[in-house]
């Protein structure tokens, strides 16, 4: 079933009629016509081809391209969601969505275009009142979508309803200018319905296809317009009421479309309020309607809006006994009622007719007149305050409402983006991160918005581009609603609950928490040792250490790392004055908090722990880690300078204890690391020693020389003869050489330096000839020869000879290896080389 | 959340879905919902001659309780980040737990 059913057989003269005025779900009310008195295709006269087509370039805003101008152009079925939902399960939503995202615009489009301050719907009264009385459609089928107005642009109907009428005609006037300007001073009542309330007629509708929407018009319309009821098929009544004016119908279709369209649009409360319409009274009715036309927005057209009052009308009428049921025509029983009453109101509204009618029978009229009028009235009177709040105001208040539920159920909102971050934090952040460069700018939100379109169901109608402000608003009171629903979930603590007298206990169970099936009650202190894992344990009391406890150090540390960057998030403006004493303070609180976040990072990383006799130092167990070395540029990141010093002596003092150097020994001839070994030190070197660099570059001359004294007093064979150790001389070495070319540093320092350089020297010598990582022809040297240059540099002549001496076979065999390489090879080779030959003043050219 | 925030960001990638009866789709993900209902555009099915009735089938929606894996592209997955996600998530669940 669909509710945009277009019948293509049937052209649509009023292609303008799709940016006009109307009201998609006046429609849901229209009549069931199987007997039509008046035949549209005879009465119709092309006028609605003269109609203003020049709002049609709002149809894209509305349909999408789909639509385009052309009449008959097949309409996309986008908006057709029901009818897609049968095939393509997996787009309802999204189409649903959209459906409501396009209503708007059109509504938009459409109070721009006359001019009319508010999203006030001029036409839809229009619409409305059309659609109505708009009987005679041939095209009509059994099955009632609700939306075959949509598809048969209802222009003929205004023709219709003036011609019954009987008045004679006021305008020749074009209808485009009638139908476009009534409709501007018309009530703004029907704007009011909602999408809800549109939904809800939508399925009230479909879900009983048969009933016709019919009664609707009755409660406004039975008194002026008597002849209305004949087209609703009841052919049968024509010949019976003479009287009834047959020369307005041709003619009377040319008059303008204005005086129908007053009289639908006005609101019917009053002359219901007033109910039980003599025939006395129907001539200064009459008159009083055609007046209004300019005033009648006042009132809102709101009861006929609702297509459960409608269909209750319809129910209550129909339950009505009536005398007599009309006969002689095949129509669906439900109409049965409808069709009774409308020609009651013909009898009625016609005076001769009142008399004509039989006691039981008026009777039984104004019982039922006056029960409607008492309805119409209260209705009348909930109405009256319809269309204050507009849909943004509703949001609003709602908004503020979910607020206080989740402030009341204890989750504030303090924080209320850093907790929207924590549930959604990974795709918050990432797309922050990516969002600088996109390939598609459109793609991002396009995505983003769909996201939120499933996850939101955003009834919102902003949620277009560049509209972010309302979506996001949105965005935030969904999240308010999951949060109020999960600490509503939370509330019963109570896992169990035990009735009085109940044998059992009962037990909540949901997806998260399944209720146990087993419920086995633990003995902890007899089970603990035979519990395979805590055996595992005591097998395996792991080498010394407490690996449990170190890897819970270094989530601490990540968790504490992420706590300083929220923080830091969080930081207060500097205070702009002294006077400021508010500003001060926060931000004084907030040093507070930084330091005490900071002295808990402290404490975990155990830098003042003392190692277990025996074991290494827990802070460098951590960073054998490979999260343990991946949290050291965060951790520099949030250190004071001291911190890092300490860090740095730290890992300078142990750094035999290094497992990426005591584990990675270079022995001559074999070089292959394992795999993870590798992996290790690469990681090491990446993460650590990069982190470590940074820091060093900063340091002075005075520190430098400290640390290289830390590291003569290790044993530096070992730290020579690994990757990382001797990267790490290279650093201290090389920042030595750097402040010397700056001209940086003391006299003193200088001659401090100079006694650790030589003591270095003179512990590294032996190490020398052995340093280098496999034989000649693996090629792994290049750190090496960076380590020889960087001692190269410093060396007085004699210590150049003696390092010379000492790696002088290396740099001849590689010399030799480079000629037998290819041309690439052989010029890296020898460039690994000359780094060292150039720090001694030599070159390779020499040696060949 | 974690795995719904998680398949946002790989929203437009390439993935491959390994279903519970193991047919792997291999498609563009379009969309993700919190019951990890997979949307997949442009799809293949990895192994096309053992699933024929496929072929035609241009794309797809998948119910999240069928998915046994989703593949990752590697590129698209940014490992610290999400790291710092879990340890946030695992906070949020022993917050909630308590």
């Amino acid at each position: 079933m669909s509710f945009f059913g277009f019948d293509p057989t049937r052209p649509n003269p009023a292609g303008a009629g799709f940016s006009q005025a109307r009201d998609p779900f006046a429609g849901l009310s229209g009549h069931d016509d199987e007997g039509d008195a008046l035949n549209f295709e005879d009465t119709y006269d092309g006028l609605g081809d003269q109609l203003d087509e020049t709002d049609d370039v709002f149809n894209d805003d509305t349909f999408g391209d789909t639509g385009g101008s052309t009449v008959t152009a097949p309409v996309g079925k986008d908006f057709d969601f029901f009818g897609q939902t049968a095939k393509v399960a997996n787009a309802i939503e999204e189409e649903h969505v959209r459906f409501n995202r396009q209503a708007p615009a059109a509504r938009a489009a459409q109070s721009t275009a006359q001019s009319i301050p508010g999203p006030s719907h001029a036409q839809a009264p229009a619409a409305s009142t059309t659609s109505y009385n708009f009987a005679p459609q041939p095209s009509y089928k059994p099955a009632r979508t609700g939306y075959e107005k949509y598809s048969q642009e209802p222009v003929g109907e205004l023709q219709v309803d003036a011609a019954l009428w009987g008045v004679a005609p006021k305008k020749q006037a074009p209808a485009p200018p009638a139908q476009t300007h009534s409709p501007a001073t018309v009530p703004a009542g029907r704007k009011i319905m909602s999408l809800e309330e549109v939904e809800a007629q939508m399925r009230a509708q479909s879900a009983k296809p048969a009933q016709p929407a019919v009664p609707s018009p009755v409660p406004q319309a039975h008194a002026q317009q008597p002849q209305v009821h004949y087209d609703q098929g009841y052919q049968f009544q024509q010949p019976t009421h003479p009287q009834v004016p047959a020369q307005t119908g041709e003619q009377a279709y040319h008059q303008g479309h204005a005086p129908p369209v007053t009289i639908l649009q006005r609101p019917q409360s009053k002359h219901a309020a007033q109910a039980q319409p003599h025939p006395a009274q129907v001539p200064a009715q009459h008159h009083a309607q055609q007046r209004p036309q300019p005033s009648g927005p006042v009132q809102p057209t709101q009861i006929l809006q609702n297509p459960s009052r409608l269909s209750g009308d319809a129910a209550m009428l129909g339950a009505h006994p009536h005398p007599t049921p009309p006969a002689g025509h095949p129509v669906h029983p439900t109409h049965r009622p409808q069709g009774s009453l409308s020609r009651q109101q013909q009898l009625v509204t016609h005076p001769s007719q009142l008399s004509q009618m039989s006691e039981e029978d008026k009777a039984a009229y104004m019982d039922q007149e006056a029960k409607r009028a008492k309805r119409n009235h209260k209705i009348f009177l909930m109405s009256r305050d319809n269309g204050i709040m507009t849909p943004q105001d509703k949001n609003f208040v709602t908004r503020i409402q979910l607020q206080q539920l989740v402030a009341a159920t204890g989750n504030p909102n303090e924080h209320g983006t850093d907790e929207s971050l924590a549930e959604d934090f990974y795709y918050q952040v990432h797309n922050q991160i990516q969002g600088g460069h996109r390939q598609h700018p459109s793609q991002p939100l396009n995505n983003f918005a769909q996201t939120y379109l499933f996850q939101t169901g955003s009834r919102h109608g902003g949620l277009r581009r560049h509209h972010r402000g309302p979506e996001n608003h949105m965005q935030r009171m969904e999240q308010q609603v999951q949060r109020a629903v999960e600490a509503a979930k939370n509330k019963p603590k109570n896992k169990q609950l035990v009735i009085e007298g109940s044998l059992g206990k009962i037990s909540f169970s949901n997806a998260k928490t399944p209720k146990p099936l087993l419920n086995i009650k633990r003995n902890d202190s007899a089970g603990e040792a035979a519990r395979p894992s805590s055996a595992h344990k005591n097998i395996h009391p792991s080498a010394g250490r407490d690996k449990k406890s170190e890897l819970r150090s270094i989530e601490l540390v990540y968790s504490t790392l992420m706590k300083m960057e929220d923080h830091d998030r969080m930081m207060p403006p500097p205070p702009t004055s002294d006077a400021d004493t508010h500003a001060i303070e926060k931000a004084m609180e907030w040093n507070t908090t930084a330091q005490a976040l900071n002295k808990k990072l402290w404490t975990a990383l155990r830098v003042h722990d003392h190692p277990q006799p025996g074991g290494v130092h827990p802070f460098i167990a951590l960073l054998s880690y490979t999260k343990g070395k991946k949290a050291m540029e965060r951790i520099f990141r949030h250190a004071t300078r001291e911190q890092r010093t300490i860090i740095l002596t730290l890992i300078v003092v142990n750094l035999d204890e290094l497992d990426v150097v005591r584990g990675a020994q270079v022995t001559t001839g074999d070089i292959q690391l394992n795999a993870a070994m590798r992996e290790n030190v690469e990681l090491f070197s990446v993460a650590v020693m990069s982190t470590l660099f940074n820091f060093m570059n900063e340091l002075d001359l005075d520190l430098v020389a400290g640390v290289s004294g830390l590291v003569c007093s290790r044993n530096i064979d070992i730290i020579a003869k690994s990757r990382i150790g001797a990267s790490m001389l290279t650093m201290i070495l090389s920042r030595a050489e750097i402040i010397k070319h700056s001209g940086g540093g003391t006299e003193q320092s200088w001659r401090s330096w100079d006694v650790a350089y030589t003591q270095l020297f003179n512990l590294l010598e032996p190490s020398l000839p052995h340093i280098f990582p496999g034989t000649v022809s693996s090629g792994d040297d290049m750190y090496v020869w960076q380590l020889l240059a960087a001692i190269g540099i410093g060396a007085s002549p004699d210590q150049q000879q003696r390092l010379v001496l000492a790696v002088k076979d290396r740099v001849m065999d590689t010399v030799n290896l480079a000629k037998t390489l290819p041309h690439e090879l052989s010029v890296q080779r020898l460039q690994n080389v000359n780094l060292f030959m150039r720090s001694i003043g030599l070159d390779v050219e020499l040696l060949q | 959340m974690l795995f719904f925030s998680f398949f946002k960001t790989l929203i437009d990638h390439e993935v491959t879905v390994e279903l519970k009866n193991d047919i792997q789709i291999r498609g563009i993900l379009k969309s993700v919902d919190q019951y990890l209902n997979i949307k997949l555009e442009d799809i293949s099915v990895v192994e096309e001659l053992k699933y024929p009735h496929l072929s035609a089938v241009k794309n797809v929606f998948i119910r999240g309780s069928v998915v046994r894996y989703v593949h990752l592209p590697a590129g698209a997955v940014d490992i610290p980040l999400l790291e710092d996600a879990t340890r946030r998530e695992a906070a949020n669940q022993a917050g909630k737990a308590k």
